[in-house]
């Protein structure tokens, strides 16, 4: 992929890097809307995320597991912000906090995938909620078996 | 039947999200503390960042708004000697899964810099002394060999990524 947005005129913000320090996720700014890209440090290329960005909903505050595999986002539904999380491996997107009624702020996700930490207003004010995604979810570790991640 | 399955939809939210006892994903319990001890008190924590099973946040619990670092495992805060102080606004930080290095942003005079504290050595280095920008917002990656942060660039805010171990900073597509 090439790269017109390098010197994107209106900037770019919300940096977070991949665990293992490959990859860079970030928000750039354009005239009139913005996108959550994904860059290889090591490559110097931006990498396909087929469908991570819809048009008229925002995809902000991103955080990569390890390897990069999971991209934890904001995002929108039905006027309330939302947690979502992608998954490279199968390139598509799912909302992780579907039912929590409170405005949320600020995901972060564990390297390993697992655990996703963000700000609630649940009590009034801003406090940290953590979400476990569970046992069965395949993790992202060094020297683990997940590998199949698509470059 | 619609009506079945929306109330089958309700009852599983409620199982998998509030009750907290069955199914993922869910919320864990951290709940509002009395003392200043736990993740969460009657102030305001901010800007939480998890790696391993360490969480770093800020609050203003005793005041003024400092770093803290949790241990999710032991459920209960790490002190970080010589991090926080008085005169200086902290923000923003992010720890690497190692548990030894916690990068953060700091106001101090009317100034913005980018901090590295050292765990083991309790001394935090300022990365970003030289470069005249305002300066907010940094990451680490959880290897501790990047940190990212935006910096002010005529007039938007642009991404800076700084190499821990050339100690050099890039611009994206300019390392």
């Amino acid at each position: 992929m090439s790269s017109p947005l390098l010197n994107s005129r209106y900037g770019s913000a919300q940096p977070a890097f991949s665990g293992n320090g490959k990859f860079l996720a970030f928000v750039s700014h354009g005239k009139d809307r913005q996108s959550l890209l994904v860059y290889d440090w090591t490559k110097r290329e931006f990498i396909p995320t087929p469908g991570l960005n819809q048009p008229n909903t925002i995809a902000e505050s991103p955080s990569l597991s390890y390897s990069g595999r999971y991209i934890c986002y904001l995002t929108s539904q039905q006027d309330q912000l939302v947690i979502a999380l992608y998954d490279r491996a199968t390139e598509t997107s799912q909302i992780i906090t579907p039912g929590y009624r409170s405005w949320i702020r600020h995901p972060y996700i564990n390297p390993d995938g697992r655990y996703i930490v963000f700000e609630s207003a649940s009590r009034g004010e801003w406090d940290i909620e953590v979400l476990d995604r569970g046992p069965t979810v395949e993790l992202d570790i060094p020297n683990g078996s997940i590998v199949n991640v698509p470059n | 039947m619609y009506r079945i399955r929306n109330l089958s939809i309700v009852l599983f939210l409620c199982f998998s999200l509030l009750t907290g006892c069955f199914g993922y994903p869910r919320i864990l319990d951290y709940p509002v503390e009395g003392g200043d001890r736990g993740l969460n008190s009657l102030s305001a924590e901010l800007d939480p960042q998890i790696s391993g099973h360490y969480i770093v946040f800020t609050s203003d619990r005793q005041g003024s708004q400092n770093v803290y670092l949790f241990d999710i495992i032991k459920r209960n805060l790490v002190d970080l000697p010589g991090l926080n102080s008085l005169d200086t606004l902290f923000s923003h930080p992010s720890i690497s899964d190692n548990g030894q290095w916690i990068v953060f942003a700091a106001i101090y005079q009317g100034r913005s810099d980018i901090y590295l504290y050292n765990r083991e050595t309790r001394q935090s280095e300022n990365l970003t002394a030289h470069l005249a920008s305002e300066v907010r917002n940094p990451t680490i990656s959880a290897n501790g060999s990047k940190i990212a942060f935006e910096y002010s660039n005529n007039g938007h805010w642009d991404v800076l990524v700084y190499d821990t171990l050339q100690k050099q900073f890039h611009k994206i597509g300019e390392q």
